[in-house]
């Protein structure tokens, strides 16, 4: 789009239409309104005219919903090889905006922006992206980012803003929660005068540890269990956390070993402890890069037990290193919910392959980011009633999506806590099955932070 | 009168180092009793099939140690040069096997019979030419043209090898873990209590076998003798007639068939396999080579058992994140109570 056509479109807008409840006939819901009232909303009508000469954006007004457009912007890296995961949630959140289409009067539309350089997810880009949504008064919200690093980065500019942004896939603790580990904190990429605006529906981190201890006591009865992490941030969290509600739950935490499996590649004492102590299971708070799934070839002869993990062993490095004893009693767990699980969505999807039938555009992420887009407008919805029925501000956005409760959707009910985590996530479990040599979906339940 | 005053001053200085040395002695011994003591009370709570248990697979570990410590501590008794690279040609054993496995028709899971032996002989014995070869070809590219040069020098290009080959590696396989086929039958025997796999025997045979027939050939043969002489003193075996060159390349070709010994069985034994694992294992060994004394064949065959059953051990009744710690602790604790190593050098010093 040049940059004349909005702008003369913006003028006659504004110019002959005079913003959405000028002309009461129009507008039948304002047709009660006071005179003082109808000269505030011209002014107000007049404000947001300037403000968009001002930000002399390249998004078309148009003709739409009555009383203006709002836009929904979304984050992904969508070009190169992050394409495969990038495009799924941009194309969920677009096809939620194309079908709700208006919201109480006011015509939605998106704008995608692609975060990646190269083909990767890159920090930089995403703040330049969001420097440009934030210069863009008709952006109410945005759905992304994919990366919890493009997270860190953008974090602080959407902040200032007051920019509602709601990710489907971020999952590092330290976005939302202080831990003494976190660098930054959550605090350093926030205003401290200003709401918060970062919200996600991904479970973090912290929450697959206790999610795989219920899943354990609860699904596969195992009382004794061995855990072991690569003693790092992400491996060492989940572990202790799992340890934590598997004791919390009744069960017995039989042997607890720290690895630096740098230098060592030997899981056989371990092992052998683990048997010795009678552990019917193993945690493994390590990703396939760490030696995940070593342990569990040289279990071979020595412990045949479930062997349990979070969703850095979910990958098939994991399989290939766990050679012949890659069976059906391995499991990770997946912060990412998934929605074809859910029998009463079949329409949805179906409708969504229809509007979107390339195969990038349904990915484990797609849904999430419809829910987020959805999330989004839901809460827009809200914040134009708060606004008496005019265009909201971000602040009232941003309110109307902290205050979600119980929205459900294709993928969980959401609701938020002070720090935006989700108060209750959806985690999906999944179980190798050497039959079809891939991970296979087990079950997905709502678990609690 | 200077003279007698010089003999006075040494016997004085003498006696006090010997005074020094005993009480440093019994310090070491005090701290080995309480590790035994702490060790003996997990030991207690444990139970015995548990201990050997635990001392099968120490046994096992100990044993590829050795087997690499072997190929530092006898270039280094010849040329005095730490063969940075030698534990990257043990690495290299364990790709090279990785690969021959499927192509001399082994795969996992497989039957097995008298055919099978051998072809897992012949991967065994390609494998350790194969690490020669290149070990041989490090010494002449990067070592012997420096062989008159300052010490420094040999020991970068040393460094350098070790970089080069992790690099040749890393775009050989990738960046990420290799899975080292599981060939072995899955066979066990049961001994008071404990599991002994087919995994912990073929590496203690192949160990025995390896270690036995380098005593042997170092004691009895011609070419052992020569390496002797030239280990002792270089230009009087040359004079004697002695080509150095070949027997210093003999020794290169020899450290190597062991690492590629310890190479396959590292492979066999813990199913993995990784392009910079030759850097820790290697310094493990070394440690190992120098804690039984370097330069001393029978120093580095026990030093590398003792570091495994430490190993081992730790993981086995203590928290496994603290074995690097310990493992160097006692590096340092023998190196200052013992210079020259448990049996100290045999080599002497020129």
């Amino acid at each position: 789009m040049t940059l004349g056509g909005p702008l003369l479109t913006l003028g006659t807008h504004a110019g002959a239409r005079s913003y959405g409840g000028q002309d009461p006939q129009k507008t039948p819901k304002l047709g009660g309104r006071t005179p003082l009232s109808k000269r505030f909303i011209r002014g107000l009508g007049l404000l947001l005219a300037g403000t968009f000469l001002a930000a002399a954006c390249a998004q078309g007004g148009g003709a739409g919903g009555d009383k203006g457009e709002i836009i929904i912007a979304t984050n992904f890296p969508t070009s190169g090889a992050d394409r495969a995961s990038g495009r799924g949630p941009e194309a969920g959140a677009n096809y939620a905006v194309q079908t709700a289409a208006t919201v109480k009067g006011f015509k939605l539309s998106v704008k995608n922006y692609d975060d990646a350089v190269n083909g990767v997810h890159d920090p930089q880009k995403g703040a330049q992206n969001f420097t440009d949504m934030v210069n863009n008064s008709k952006i109410l919200g945005v759905v992304g980012p994919f990366n919890s690093n493009v997270a860190r980065a953008t974090i602080p500019v959407a902040n200032k803003a007051n920019l509602v942004m709601i990710s489907p896939s971020n999952t590092n603790e330290c976005l939302t929660q202080d831990f003494p580990y976190c660098d930054p904190k959550p605090a350093a990429l926030r205003d401290a005068s200003q709401p918060n605006n970062y919200f996600r529906i991904a479970a973090p981190d912290t929450v697959q540890g206790p999610a795989m201890a219920d899943f354990a006591i609860d699904t596969l009865k195992i009382t004794k269990i061995a855990v072991w992490s690569d003693n790092e941030t992400f491996g060492k969290g989940v572990a202790d956390n799992f340890a934590k509600r598997f004791t919390s739950k009744g069960g017995t935490v039989v042997v607890r070993q720290d690895f630096d499996t740098k230098t060592t590649s030997d899981f056989k004492p371990f092992l052998q402890r683990a048997k010795d102590a009678g552990a019917a299971g193993i945690y493994a708070g390590a990703t396939s890069a760490t030696k995940g799934c070593i342990p569990r070839a040289q279990s071979k002869g020595i412990l045949d037990v479930p062997y349990l993990g979070p969703d850095g062993i979910g990958d098939s490095q994991c399989v290939k290193d766990a050679g012949d004893q890659a069976t059906d009693k391995m499991y990770f767990t997946n912060a990412a919910a998934d929605a074809s699980q859910d029998a009463s969505n079949k329409d949805l999807i179906d409708a969504f392959k229809k509007a979107f039938p390339q195969k990038d555009d349904s990915g484990a992420y797609t849904f999430p980011g419809y829910d987020c887009a959805k999330i989004l407008i839901d809460a827009i919805g809200r914040a134009i009633d708060a606004a008496g029925g005019n265009m909201p501000t971000r602040k009232q956005v941003l309110q109307a999506v902290q205050d979600t409760k119980n929205l459900k959707l294709s993928t969980g009910t959401y609701s938020f806590d002070k720090n935006g985590d989700p108060t209750s996530a959806t985690m999906a479990f999944y179980q190798y099955k050497p039959s079809k040599s891939d991970w296979d979906f087990v079950k997905q339940f709502g678990v609690g932070q | 009168m200077g003279a007698v005053g010089e003999a006075i001053r040494r016997r004085r200085s003498d006696l006090r180092s010997g005074l020094t040395g005993r009480a440093l002695d019994v310090g070491l011994y005090v701290l080995i009793l309480a590790f035994l003591f702490l060790l003996g009370t997990r030991v207690i709570e444990h139970g015995p099939d548990y201990l050997l248990q635990i001392f099968f697979f120490a046994l096992a570990n100990g044993a590829i140690y050795a087997l690499i410590a072997l190929g530092y501590t006898m270039v280094y008794g010849i040329i005095e040069l730490i063969n940075f690279a030698h534990g990257d040609v043990f690495a290299f054993g364990a790709f090279a096997s990785a690969s021959l496995i499927p192509l001399f028709g082994l795969s996992e899971g497989q039957v097995w019979g008298p055919f099978t032996i051998l072809q897992l002989l012949a991967v065994f014995v390609v494998t350790m030419l194969l690490c020669a070869v290149l070990n041989v070809s490090i010494e002449r590219i990067a070592y012997r043209p420096l062989r008159h040069a300052p010490r420094l020098a040999p020991l970068i290009t040393a460094i350098g090898m070790s970089f080069f080959l992790e690099g040749a590696m890393f775009l050989w396989k990738g960046p990420s873990s290799v899975h080292y086929p599981d060939v072995l039958p899955d066979l066990s025997f049961t001994i008071l209590g404990a599991r002994v796999g087919v995994k912990e025997i073929t590496v203690w045979i192949t160990t025995i076998v390896l270690v036995v027939g380098l005593a042997l050939f170092i004691d009895r043969s011609r070419l052992g003798k020569a390496m002797r002489a030239t280990a002792q003193d270089r230009d009087a075996a040359q004079l004697m007639g002695i080509d150095i060159d070949r027997t210093i390349a003999a020794t290169f070709f020899i450290g190597a068939v062991l690492a590629g010994a310890g190479g396959i069985m590292y492979g066999l034994s813990y199913n993995t396999a990784v392009f910079d694992l030759g850097f820790s294992a290697g310094l493990v060994a070394f440690t190992a080579a120098v804690f039984g004394g370097i330069g001393n064949i029978y120093g580095a065959a026990i030093g590398g058992l003792v570091l495994g059953l430490i190993r081992t051990f730790w993981d086995g009744y203590f928290d496994s994140a603290w074995s690097d710690v310990v493992i160097f602790a006692i590096l340092i604790m023998v190196l200052v109570f013992r210079p020259t190593g448990i049996l100290g050098m045999r080599v002497p010093e020129k």
